[in-house]
């Protein structure tokens, strides 16, 4: 596994990304069940053993030290197969230009919960505790999606006062025809390292549970 | 009488009418979207001007100046440099509207960045932003400044320092709370308003975010504690698309029908947020007019907090605990980090008394060799969004002090302040600057105070000179002097006659750093906990200790039962239930087991179901006692009991915590027998050899992990090579050990790629053992095509494994 190095290309042309260094999520518990196959109406969980995996839940929380960051690039081209930015970048990919239709700009958006709770993860599984290991590295992944809802919620509110909106669906790298690769052009744009965030050749984001996502940006709508 | 008392005084009397929104406003004027507010006024003067005139038409008292975004984050980004002439330059325009009989407000909104700690701009960075503002807004003339819309606490604090460290007018401060009740950074009203009505905010409220309807319930819990007069600035509901287009939808009638509740709840100062317009606002107007004031009752005081929580030092609750774990002295490791500017220790301590029940933690960083300013503003910044509780701020240096109260996102106490000449005055300006609580410390001149009596002057006098900087009794809590009774018998009974003074003659709040009493004694907890007890008979409000120690934290909880600080010993009981719990829940024991009832075998296979990992060693133990050999034990018990984990993970009634733990519990069991089945000579043969590797350039195990705690627990020999693993370290694996199975991991598109190298590595080298794939992106369909196996999770894994054994060996 290797590490790319990253540029400064956008930074020169002056795209300059927001950081949020304590972003502040509750946590979706449901989600956190639903993740780990809690199945309502069916799953039958005892006493005890619901106290364990809810005690877990909040053993995770000061431990996940979410951050993130947020850019806003200008669209200048598009049709039903790509988008170009403004920065040149090309992004080839049905899905996400049907998602990004009519928007003027993209919001590209990326969160990470940090070292601690991977530490945490990869001790309690080497010592055994691989029911407890789950439980830490579900609540981490649902904060770390959390905190893309967060940025949206925040950029949003930013972009309401210039009669603009967040499209309500967002995407990311490797889903459906947009390419995993695309996580290099997001990363850069996103400064991701200056959050702690690494990127490997094969682009996956270091600490693991570190996620990145494109909204569109229109007049007019909004995303409560 | 200047501005500033002119408009308290309008604001104690009657209602003041705010101006309406701005923004939606100018939209229905014609800006277009995406231009820059600031600019397209400066470009449209009348447009702006017009929309001012119509709000005073309208009844609005107070307007706002169209500034909400003239900051320099914002303006860089259309290119506008000039911070101060926009500012001043729509400040003009707004007072033309008004002229003298009007108030023009200079507006401030956020910068759209966070502040240390919360974002990358610098707390200073960030105040010399605001202060660019300022300046440009009082060249402008407006009569009085609002902070709104403000969802970082550390912004709000940054821009009030701005202004006023230029100025002392009359200034609101208004934040944004999301329908959850917070800010989007966390940040509740009660914690919003104490932190900023003690740093010198005339007025406090909420603006934007929700409907009159959802902001009413916000002001009225802050209500109590507030100091100052309340401001409200809803929007005109909460927003809906219609047509593409965001509308506000609430009518000027359905607008204005809450204004009566917001003056009943204290609201001084009340206008709109977005979607409302001068229509809104005239009917606002009409409303009121003739409506009486609520009453507003002394507010509830005494109180610290956090960016997310507000303590209140109340004297007739619970004990309250300020945590004093974090301090260098006597703990060699922090003093290592610390030196260093590691914070891991920092955020432990922080978190293991935060879970043990303290209310605040004390932040002390002072050793030999340390930058005591530097590092204490360090360890704060970082304490300051890894805890939620409110800080003790604790030095004897007066710089450290004022470094770690800039920074602090929150009302501190700063631990302590004293009549040592040189220091007192300039410590109490610090504490009045930041509005911080203080810890008063009955010290002054070089004699020791032995007697109350000598205490209490000190005490007395100290206070005199604290009321000069604003202070008043609830602004401190006095630290009665604890002595070590060793060194003087009577110390202890000093230290409580002072602490019944002040509590029951005197009327301040105390604070006892408890365990000095025992200085010198052998097993000083005893001592210490007596000493609690007592001084809780006495009225103390804060104890410093560690609310680590059991003892210390079971005296206490049983002091505020005795002491009627618990009413109804509520928090007694929960915490008791609590612990009889948690005793039931790690590593578990079997519940509802009708344990008596079952026989040692069922009560093995109960313990694998409930994942009871604490008793699964001594349920074989006893097993064995009665004579069951180990064998059975494995093979009716464990075995079976396994499976049933299994069909009940698959029929989800079991979720995946479930399967781990009974898994874990297997394994446990498994462990513990393995020496008798050595003995016995029974040790079960391997069922077959699996490798398991997550491929190279991949870094998720936990999905490979689980596969192989399953296999081995049924009976796999398993040779887990990790993640990341290289092609080449697979293939000499796989040669070495002459695998049955090789199972490949992979999470992503850009890895999963590499297991089919994998395998043409393996099958070139001559081997011909199957493969079995899976994680999060690899399909049947993509292992099909990569001619291996494919298994969705653990327990599926385990079947086609043992299903291609049974295949080798048929």
């Amino acid at each position: 596994m290797k590490l790319v190095e990253f540029t400064t290309k956008f930074e020169k042309m002056g795209i300059v990304p927001v950081f949020f260094h304590a972003i502040r999520v509750d946590m979706p518990v449901r989600a956190v069940f639903r993740r780990l196959g809690y199945h309502k109406g069916r799953t039958e969980i005892s006493k005890a053993q619901l106290a364990e995996v809810e005690a877990a839940f909040q053993d995770a929380v000061p431990l996940i030290e979410l951050k993130g960051s947020a850019v806003l690039v200008s669209v200048k081209e598009q049709d039903e197969g790509h988008i170009v930015l403004a920065t040149g970048e090309f992004l080839q990919s049905a899905s996400l230009a049907r998602m990004l239709y009519g928007s003027s700009e993209v919001l590209f958006m990326g969160a990470t919960a940090g070292n601690v709770i991977m530490e945490e993860i990869g001790r309690e599984s080497k010592q055994g505790r691989l029911s407890r290991a789950v439980v830490l590295d579900a609540v981490a992944s649902e904060m770390t999606d959390k905190a893309l809802d967060w940025i949206t919620g925040h950029m949003g509110r930013e972009l309401r006062r210039q009669g603009k909106g967040v499209t309500r669906s967002r995407f990311s790298a490797g889903y459906g025809d947009f390419a995993l690769e695309n996580q290099k052009i997001m990363y850069e744009l996103l400064q991701l390292q200056n959050i702690g965030v690494k990127i490997t050749d094969s682009c996956i984001l270091i600490p693991e549970k570190s996620v990145t996502a494109i909204a569109g940006v229109r007049i007019g709508e909004f995303k409560q | 009488m200047n501005k500033k008392d002119e408009i308290l005084k309008k604001a104690s009397s009657r209602l003041v009418i705010l101006d309406g929104a701005t923004g939606t406003t100018l939209q229905t004027c014609g800006m277009p979207g995406g231009v820059c507010p600031e600019i397209w006024c400066l470009q449209n003067p009348e447009s702006i001007k017009a929309a001012h005139r119509e709000y005073l038409q309208a009844g609005a008292e107070v307007i706002y100046t169209c500034t909400f975004g003239a900051n320099r984050f914002k303006l860089f980004e259309y290119g506008e440099c000039n911070v101060g002439g926009v500012n001043r330059d729509l400040a003009l325009i707004a007072r033309q509207a008004a002229g003298d009989s009007f108030l023009v407000a200079g507006d401030i909104g956020p910068t759209g960045r966070f502040i240390e700690p919360f974002g990358d701009v610098g707390f200073e960075e960030a105040v010399d932003a605001f202060k660019e503002q300022v300046r440009g807004l009082l060249d402008g003339g407006v009569d009085l400044f609002v902070i709104e819309t403000m969802v970082d606490i550390q912004e709000a604090r940054a821009a009030l320092i701005a202004v006023r460290e230029l100025t002392d007018v009359f200034t609101m401060v208004t934040m944004t709370f999301e329908p959850t009740g917070r800010t989007l950074n966390g940040t509740d009203p009660l914690s919003a308003l104490i932190t900023l009505q003690a740093m010198g905010a005339d007025a406090v409220g909420c603006n934007c975010s929700t409907g009159p309807e959802e902001m009413i319930p916000l002001i009225r819990a802050i209500a109590p504690y507030a100091k100052v007069p309340l401001v409200a600035k809803p929007n005109a509901g909460l927003p809906v698309l219609e047509n593409g287009k965001t509308v506000f939808p609430m009518s000027p009638e359905e607008f204005s029908g809450f204004a009566g509740e917001f003056m009943a709840s204290g609201v001084r100062f009340l206008g709109g947020c977005c979607g409302t317009t001068p229509a809104h606002i005239r009917m606002l107007r009409e409303k009121t007019a003739g409506l009486a004031l609520g009453e507003n009752a002394a507010a509830i005081s005494g109180a610290v907090s956090s960016a997310r929580k507000t303590v209140l030092l109340r004297t007739d609750g619970p004990l309250l605990v300020i945590g004093e774990r974090i301090n260098p002295t006597g703990k060699k490791d922090l003093q290592a980090e610390l030196l260093e500017g590691r914070m891991s220790l920092v955020k432990r301590f922080a978190h293991e008394q935060t879970k043990s029940g303290a209310d605040l933690l004390d932040v002390n960083v002072g050793m030999p060799g340390i930058d005591e300013t530097e590092t204490l503003k360090q360890v704060v910044k970082v304490l300051s969004v890894s805890t939620d509780l409110p800080l003790c701020i604790d030095s004897s240096i007066p710089e450290a002090i004022e470094g770690a109260l800039r920074i602090y996102p929150g009302r501190a106490l700063i631990n302590s302040i004293s009549g040592e000449e040189h220091k007192l005055g300039r410590l109490l300006e610090i504490a009045a600057r930041y509005g911080a609580m203080f810890v008063l410390l009955p010290l002054m001149g070089k004699k020791l105070p032995k007697t109350s009596p000598e205490r209490q002057r000190i005490i007395e006098d100290i206070y005199a000179q604290a009321t000069g900087y604003g202070f008043t009794k609830d602004d401190f809590v006095v630290d009665a002097l604890t002595m070590a009774v060793s060194a003087e018998g009577g110390a202890a009974l000093e230290t409580l006659a002072t602490t019944r003074w002040c509590a029951s003659e005197f009327g301040a709040r105390t604070v006892m750093g408890l365990s000095n009493v025992s200085f010198g004694l052998p097993e000083r907890k005893w001592i210490n906990v007596s000493f609690l007890a007592m001084a809780s008979a006495s009225g103390l409000t804060l104890a410093i200790a560690n609310p680590m120690s059991e003892e210390f934290m079971h005296i206490k909880r049983a002091s505020d039962v005795l002491m009627n600080r618990d009413p109804e010993a509520r928090a007694y009981i929960a915490h008791a239930a609590g612990l009889s719990e948690s005793k039931a829940v790690p590593g578990g024991t079997s519940e509802n087991r009708a344990a008596h009832g079952l026989s040692p075998m069922e009560r093995i296979h109960q313990a694998i179901l409930d994942g009871s990992r604490g008793e699964i060693a001594e349920l074989i133990d006893r097993a064995l006692t009665a004579g069951i050999s180990a064998q059975k034990i494995i093979d009716e018990g464990m075995i079976a009991a396994i499976r049933e984990v299994g069909i009940r993970y698959e029929k989800k009634t079991y979720f995946l915590p479930q399967l781990i733990a009974g898994a874990e519990a297997m394994q446990k069991g498994f462990e513990h027998l393995e020496p008798q089945l050595k003995r016995d000579n029974s040790y079960p043969a391997k069922k077959g050899k699996i490798i398991l590797a997550t491929v190279q350039g991949d870094i998720h195990d936990i999905g490979k992990n689980i596969v192989s705690l399953m296999m081995k627990n049924d009976g796999f020999e398993v040779i887990d090579l990790g993640k990341d693993v290289p092609n080449e370290e697979i293939l000499r694996s796989a040669l070495v050990h002459k695998p049955d199975i090789i199972g490949l991991s992979a999470l992503m598109t850009t890895t999963m790629v590499r297991m089919k190298d994998v395998i043409a590595d393996v099958r070139e080298a001559g081997l011909a053992c199957p493969f079995l794939a899976g994680g999060a992106v690899v399909t049947r369909a993509y292992a099909d095509s990569i001619g291996a196996h494919y298994a969705k999770d653990g327990v599926e894994a385990v079947k086609i494994a043992q299903a291609l054994i049974r295949q080798e060996e048929g």
